[in-house]
């Protein structure tokens, strides 16, 4: 496409690929380009310098606890009083019967979460991006971000409430409606929680989650649109052509980092509206860790348990990253 | 543009003020006493810092009017913290740093502490300073002292002199809401049949209560709350609460009853109420809240509880003023010939208590502060508040409360204000009667219990001939080990893990059990007997039989690695 040519811009390239050319005189790699690098970038060395702190001492330090996994760790012991155990807590977390129905539940309610909150939150910004009045833009938006801000525990009562038996307005509405007969215990079975928490996940974050992707298409080129137009494309077409592709990138980094929490099923949902009749679909590895082992003081256990996470989460993070890569998409490093 | 980078300059700014107020909250933390570190025993008002693990609102002492009294008398005042978040972990941070409070109320994991040395061993501190704790804890001494011959906290509520029964019923009981019994003539309820029979009769009778659907029997098993469903059957068979095993009165052996035929019998008959549209198939969904809520909705007719458990719709109900919408607690048995104990026998837990850290500076300052307050008359102070103001004397020298007093002393405010609330617990006291014969606690003595009723109460009091509600219920048999749950269990061993396991499994088979068709019962009950048989039961017996054992010799510290 040919651009008009504006003399500043072009003076400004001259200067840059001056810039350039200077550079390229000099050695690309040793410590010598290292240091000089340093030196040009030393405004943002600098500033990185907290952060990094900061990570080394929440992130890389606390990962020398992962010792007491292989202990039978009580507090306030000395290091070497410890008594050590092996892998005999990695044998009892695995060695669970009920630890591949953990598992099932984890990995089932993580992945609708990961594909319902993308589906739902890709959907709804592409719906508000289409929307030309802005006042009204703006309530959607306002209105479909504000349950974000709002607690698990006071979104489990809300969805607790609107599933009851009696007087719960999904029970009303299907009741009236003549889709059921007779209320449904929709906590009280077991098969309908996954759905519960996906729902209820998509409720409060749908909004907060199309956030970026909103920001993302603003970021596409106006022209492309109207050139679209022009050449006589729908609306549908626009959209399929032009804005997906426009976020791809940002989806598929989202991708990757959501794929590294995939064994983060979530924990507050889960607990709040697990009950006696529908466990068996609810526990996931965050509530059986809670369970057998910070509230049975069994720290270890816990330990163990984070790093089987961990572990799994870099596994998945980088399979991610590498088909990602494979793909010739985008990626995170 | 300009906007966007304003917001997200704000947002940054919020962030960085969290991550300081979080800072600070870890500095305020390490706040001690500020004791005039001299070594000798001195007169100077001093300020100690008060953990304990409960939940309840931060005070110092000397800012109520016990709290007051008592910095005149010693000189201390404590600067007392409560529990914010969860239990375990602030333990845990305390006992990794070593930055204990001068003293910490363990709430359970008293173990813990004294096994990590967080405790100073306070027998020669006692021995000195607290002839008084001595006195008053007197027959309990040997129930906490370790094995090692040291005692490193005080637990609450030494019973002295006489037993006194609650007046209301706080314990565990078969409710009604009162107005099935005034329907039918206020008939004696004794068995689990006749309890079911009335409250289907007046279900069939009363579809609807003020225009809601009649829930005919209820009940909450949310959480870590199932007890409150799974423990019926052993009060139906007349035990008290023992936690997950009944001790015979006999051999004193300790067996679970979760998948005796008296569980079964409890199920068959929900079972049953079930199959026929009586019972609310939500008791094993709800949660708390919902719960309660349904309970003050005045159209629950019965449920199974612990009184204390659903204080709030109680409330409720009472505020309503509609006294025949509330409940009243029956003590129903599986058959006419057994006697019921619902009513707790009088209890020592031991393993619960209050002690002296290693950062304390001079810590006699405090033994001598808590032997000034197990003092007869400062116990009364702290249960009954000032004599004229909060109580009077009758000529016999019985304590007794005016209306006006009653109506005074009730706000949750007045508590908290006169220290009522502070000092009633987790500190050294008393309990059973004073030496002079009064009740210790206001809420044990017949003439204050019986002034707090009102005319609605009066109506069913008079129709059973009794004058608290308590009376109906059979005096607790003695059981020198009660409570069996009180045992030290260690974490981690096999009766631990036992209890995690039955919970769960309790939790998801019961209510399979009760909501299957009556023909598939026996199916699902044969199911959980086969899975139940399959966890370690016989290490939990076998634990709870030797705890059982060993208190009765005497030996109230037994536990096992």
């Amino acid at each position: 496409m040919a651009q008009p040519v504006n003399p500043i811009q072009v003076k400004e390239r001259l200067k840059y690929k001056d810039k350039q050319k200077v550079n390229l005189q000099r050695p690309k790699k040793g410590p010598k380009y290292f240091f000089r690098k340093c030196k040009e970038q030393k405004e943002l060395l600098w500033m990185s310098v907290p952060f990094l702190i900061w990570l080394f001492i929440f992130k890389y330090l606390p990962l020398g606890g992962w010792v007491m996994a292989f202990q039978n760790f009580r507090p306030a012991r000395g290091f070497l009083d410890q008594e050590w155990a092996g892998f005999d807590n990695f044998r009892f977390l695995f060695g669970s019967e009920r630890f591949l129905e953990i598992m099932r539940n984890t990995l089932a309610m993580s992945i609708i979460n990961l594909v319902l909150g993308f589906v739902t939150a890709v959907t709804l910004a592409v719906l508000l991006n289409e929307l030309r009045n802005i006042t009204f833009k703006r309530i959607v938006q306002t209105i479909s971000y504000m349950p974000h801000f709002l607690s698990w525990v006071v979104v489990a009562g809300l969805v607790s409430t609107a599933l009851s038996m009696d007087d719960g307005i999904i029970n009303t509405v299907l009741l009236n409606l003549g889709i059921i007969d007779t209320p449904v215990m929709w906590l009280g079975v077991g098969h309908y929680f996954w759905g519960i928490i996906g729902a209820s996940d998509v409720w409060k974050s749908v909004g907060w989650n199309s956030i970026i992707y909103l920001a993302a298409m603003t970021m596409i080129d106006q022209e492309q649109y109207e050139a679209a137009e022009i050449d006589g494309a729908s609306r549908m077409q626009r959209i399929w052509y032009i804005t997906l592709p426009g976020i791809k990138p940002v989806v598929v980094i989202l991708l990757i980092m959501n794929i590294g929490y995939i064994l983060e099923s979530g924990f507050e949902a889960q607990y709040l509206l697990m009950n006696s009749m529908n466990m068996d679909f609810a526990e996931n590895l965050d509530i059986y860790v809670l369970r057998y082992g910070i509230s049975m003081a069994n720290f270890s256990l816990a330990t163990a348990a984070g790093m089987f996470k961990t572990i799994i989460s870099f596994i998945f993070l980088f399979g991610a990253n590498k088909i990602a890569e494979k793909l010739g998409e985008a990626r995170l490093f | 543009m300009k906007v966007k980078k304003l917001s997200l300059l704000f947002m940054l700014m919020v962030a960085l003020m969290w991550f300081f107020v979080a800072c600070g909250d870890a500095d305020e933390e390490t706040v001690t006493d500020n004791g005039d570190g001299s070594g000798e025993t001195s007169d100077e008002n001093v300020t100690y810092h008060y953990f304990i693990g409960g939940s309840g609102r931060d005070v110092n002492t000397n800012e109520t009017v016990i709290g007051e009294i008592f910095e005149e008398q010693t000189g201390v005042n404590f600067q007392v913290e409560y529990l914010v978040g969860d239990l375990n972990e602030r333990i845990g941070v305390m006992l990794a740093g070593g930055t204990y409070p001068d003293v910490v109320v363990g709430a359970g994991t008293e173990d813990m502490l004294v096994d990590a040395g967080a405790f100073i061993p306070l027998n020669d501190l006692l021995e000195e300073h607290g002839p008084n704790i001595l006195e008053m804890y007197g027959e309990y001494l040997d129930r906490f002292t370790y094995p090692d011959g040291n005692i490193y906290y005080i637990p609450f509520g030494a019973e002295i002199n006489e037993y006194q029964p609650m007046a209301n019923i706080d314990q565990g009981a078969f409710w009604i809401q009162r107005g099935v019994l005034k329907e039918y003539d206020f008939p004696e309820v004794r068995t689990l049949d006749e309890y079911f029979d009335l409250i289907t009769r007046y279900a069939d009778e009363n579809p609807e209560i003020d225009g809601m659907t009649t829930v005919p029997f209820t009940g909450i098993g949310h959480d870590t709350n199932f007890f409150r469903i799974s423990n019926a059957p052993n009060h139906l068979a007349g035990y008290p609460n023992d936690g997950g095993v009944m001790i015979d009165m006999e051999t004193h052996e300790a067996s679970v009853y979760a998948d005796s035929e008296h569980a079964k019998r409890y199920l068959e008959k929900l079972n049953e109420l079930n199959a026929e549209g009586y019972l609310d198939q939500e008791m094993f969904v709800m949660n708390n809240d919902d719960y309660l809520a349904k309970l003050s909705s005045g159209r629950v007719l019965g449920f199974f509880d612990y009184g204390w458990a659903f204080g709030d719709a109680r409330n409720a109900l009472q505020e309503a003023n509609d006294p025949d919408k509330e409940f009243m607690a029956l003590p129903i048995v599986f058959d006419e010939d057994i006697k019921d104990q619902y009513i707790d026998p009088p209890a020592f837990v031991q393993n619960r208590g209050t002690g002296i850290t290693v950062n304390a500076e001079n810590p006699e300052r405090i033994v001598q502060y808590w032997d000034n307050m197990v003092k007869e008359e400062n116990q009364r102070l702290i249960m009954w508040g000032i004599e004229g103001e909060h109580y009077e004397v009758n000529d016999e020298g019985r304590y007794y409360r005016t209306e006006e007093q009653i109506e005074l002393v009730r706000p949750q405010s007045f508590q908290e204000e006169f220290g009522m609330t502070t000092f009633s617990w987790d500190w050294p006291r008393i309990n059973g009667t004073f030496s002079d014969g009064n009740s210790i606690e206001p809420r044990r003595q017949p003439e204050v219990a019986t002034l707090e009723y009102r005319e609605g109460d009066r109506e069913y009091l008079d129709a059973y001939d009794i004058d608290t509600f308590s009376e109906i219920f059979s005096l607790p048999d003695d059981r020198p080990w009660y409570p069996a749950w009180s045992a030290n269990i260690a974490p981690g061993s096999d009766a631990d893990i036992f209890e995690e396991n039955s919970d769960q499994l309790l939790k998801r088979h019961y209510p399979r059990i009760v909501l299957a068709d009556p023909s598939n019962f026996e199916a699902e009950w044969d199911t959980f007997v086969e899975a139940y048989r399959s966890l370690n039961v016989d290490a939990y017996e076998e634990f709870f039989t030797r705890t059982v054992e060993e208190r009765l010799n005497g030996n109230w510290q037994f536990g096992e690695e």
